[in-house]
């Protein structure tokens, strides 16, 4: 069941981005990170593995959707890392309210900064400096502005489909969490 | 745990190996079957949901256009919102409706100037992909001739090349991208050099930097510049209007001219474009270029 829900928030959330949030005429060019947003969520609330496979996979798709401009598996790399890294670090955070929005902001920043990194790598003439000092922060802005559409359902919605989990997390125990 | 964290370890590192070959593969030259089939599944997935997508937007666009447009009025608008919202919609379809007969007109006027042979498309979607650039996606693909590298236009003049034709899509670099750069010929004098896009990420409306080889060339505020073509056509075609110069920069001792070239199309209000599949049998010059107002060339000469 929390396997379902995982497969389908990540599946709209990339559907959403592509055709709906990328494509209206927001201010400033820029638009907030739905599939950042869903992985944040879906990662917090399952291991490692299955964190980064979901990463991966949403990647791969933004990749591969028309019109994507940017090379088959960037996004892959740097959204399977983000999801392993927020999945693997939130034992080390100290759990409160507003946790989930703050793994939210450094995960936008990673993945925006990451991003910019592998098209830095490749040669991409658009990544420069400029570009990112204006347009990270924003990206940033406006993904925390509409995280509470998204966060707050989602997470309520993995913990009440895993409550064993949730209150082990933090234990020895932390196996399983992907077969359910 | 230890057995737990190795394994996760593995499949990260599977993943990312698996993105990095991913990324290798598809930023070299020529077309890899792997990356392709990928791209080709996405097209065949993407063009129904982009549709749907698009008539379910379309009222929401119209309101917020509506909206967009005047921000001082907001009471007025609070109060007439229900019916603005109607009467917005209605209106929208109908002038796009002449709007879309009259850039066609345009568009035919130009290739016949021209002779291109070119296939009519219209510009579904102009995205913003992690802000760095505009993507404009055309509903035409390889099915009705499109390949890769072909000089897209509308009525007015360039508006970029296909970089990526899938089956029933292809996606457009702009003009303007900081990406893109273009072979120019001034008109009259017939000096070439080269117009580079400048847009980074915010914005639609910056100038393209020309830079003339010759540094002597004479050069003026107001000479317009049109694509000098390549061979056979890809990725641009001869003598489609570029724009016209606003701005030169005079650099003593430099090897090359430069200046700011405003672009002669409006890349923010595309709608009906067409994608050049034949380059004309000859170089059609200055022809396609409108007219210059009669006093502008009494004064010039």
């Amino acid at each position: 069941m929390k396997k379902t829900v995982t497969v389908l928030a990540i599946s709209i959330a990339v559907v959403l981005q592509t055709a709906v949030v990328n494509r209206s005429p927001l201010p400033w060019g820029v638009a907030p990170d739905l599939v950042v947003l869903t992985l944040t969520a879906i990662a917090l609330r399952s291991t490692p593995v299955v964190a980064a496979v979901t990463g991966f996979c949403a990647g791969l798709a933004l990749d591969a959707l028309p019109p994507a401009d940017s090379e088959i598996g960037r996004n892959a790399l740097v959204l399977s890392l983000a999801g392993y890294l927020v999945s693997a670090l939130r034992e080390a955070t100290v759990r409160s309210a507003v946790r989930p929005y703050l793994v939210a902001a450094g995960a936008v920043l990673g993945v925006s900064l990451g991003f910019a990194f592998v098209g830095l790598v490749l040669g991409d003439p658009r990544v420069t400096v400029p570009n990112l000092m204006v347009g990270v922060p924003l990206t940033m802005g406006m993904t925390l502005a509409v995280s509470p559409l998204v966060l707050t359902p989602l997470s309520a919605l993995l913990r009440r489909l895993s409550p064993e989990e949730y209150e082990l997390v933090g234990a020895s125990w932390s196996s399983g969490g992907g077969a359910k | 745990m230890s057995r737990n964290s190795f394994r996760s370890r593995f499949v990260l590192g599977i993943l990312v190996v698996t993105s990095l070959v991913l990324v290798v593969l598809d930023s070299g030259e020529g077309a890899e079957p792997v990356t392709e089939g990928a791209r080709t599944a996405g097209d065949t997935v993407f063009g129904p949901v982009s549709s749907a997508v698009s008539v379910a937007a379309r009222p929401v666009e119209a309101g917020y256009r509506t909206l967009a447009a005047a921000p001082g009025a907001a009471e007025r608008i609070q109060e007439l919102e229900a019916r603005n919202k109607e009467l917005a919609a209605e209106l929208d379809s109908r002038s796009l409706d002449e709007g879309r007969a009259e850039d066609l007109e345009q568009l035919l006027h130009l290739s016949g100037l021209g002779g291109y042979e070119i296939v009519p498309a219209h510009a579904v979607t102009k995205v913003t992909s992690r802000g760095y650039s505009d993507a404009i996606t055309l509903d035409v693909g390889e099915r009705d001739g499109v390949t890769d590298g072909m000089t897209v236009v509308n009525g007015d003049g360039l508006v970029g090349r296909v970089t990526r034709a899938g089956t029933d899509t292809a996606t457009v670099l702009p003009v303007t991208d900081a990406a893109s750069a273009v072979g120019v010929r001034l008109e009259d004098s017939r000096k070439i050099g080269a117009a580079e896009g400048t847009m980074s990420s915010l914005g639609t409306a910056e100038p393209l930097r020309l830079e003339l080889m010759d540094a002597d060339a004479q050069v003026e505020e107001g000479d317009r510049v049109v694509t000098l073509g390549s061979h056979n056509g890809v990725p641009f075609v001869p003598g489609v209007p570029v724009g016209s110069v606003t701005e030169t920069h005079r650099t003593p001792g430099g090897l090359s001219r430069t200046g700011e070239i405003a672009p002669a199309v409006d890349l923010g209000s595309l709608d009906i474009v067409g994608v050049v599949v034949a380059e004309p049998a000859e170089d059609p010059r200055d022809s396609v270029l409108p007219p210059r107002p009669a006093d502008e060339r009494r004064g010039r000469r």
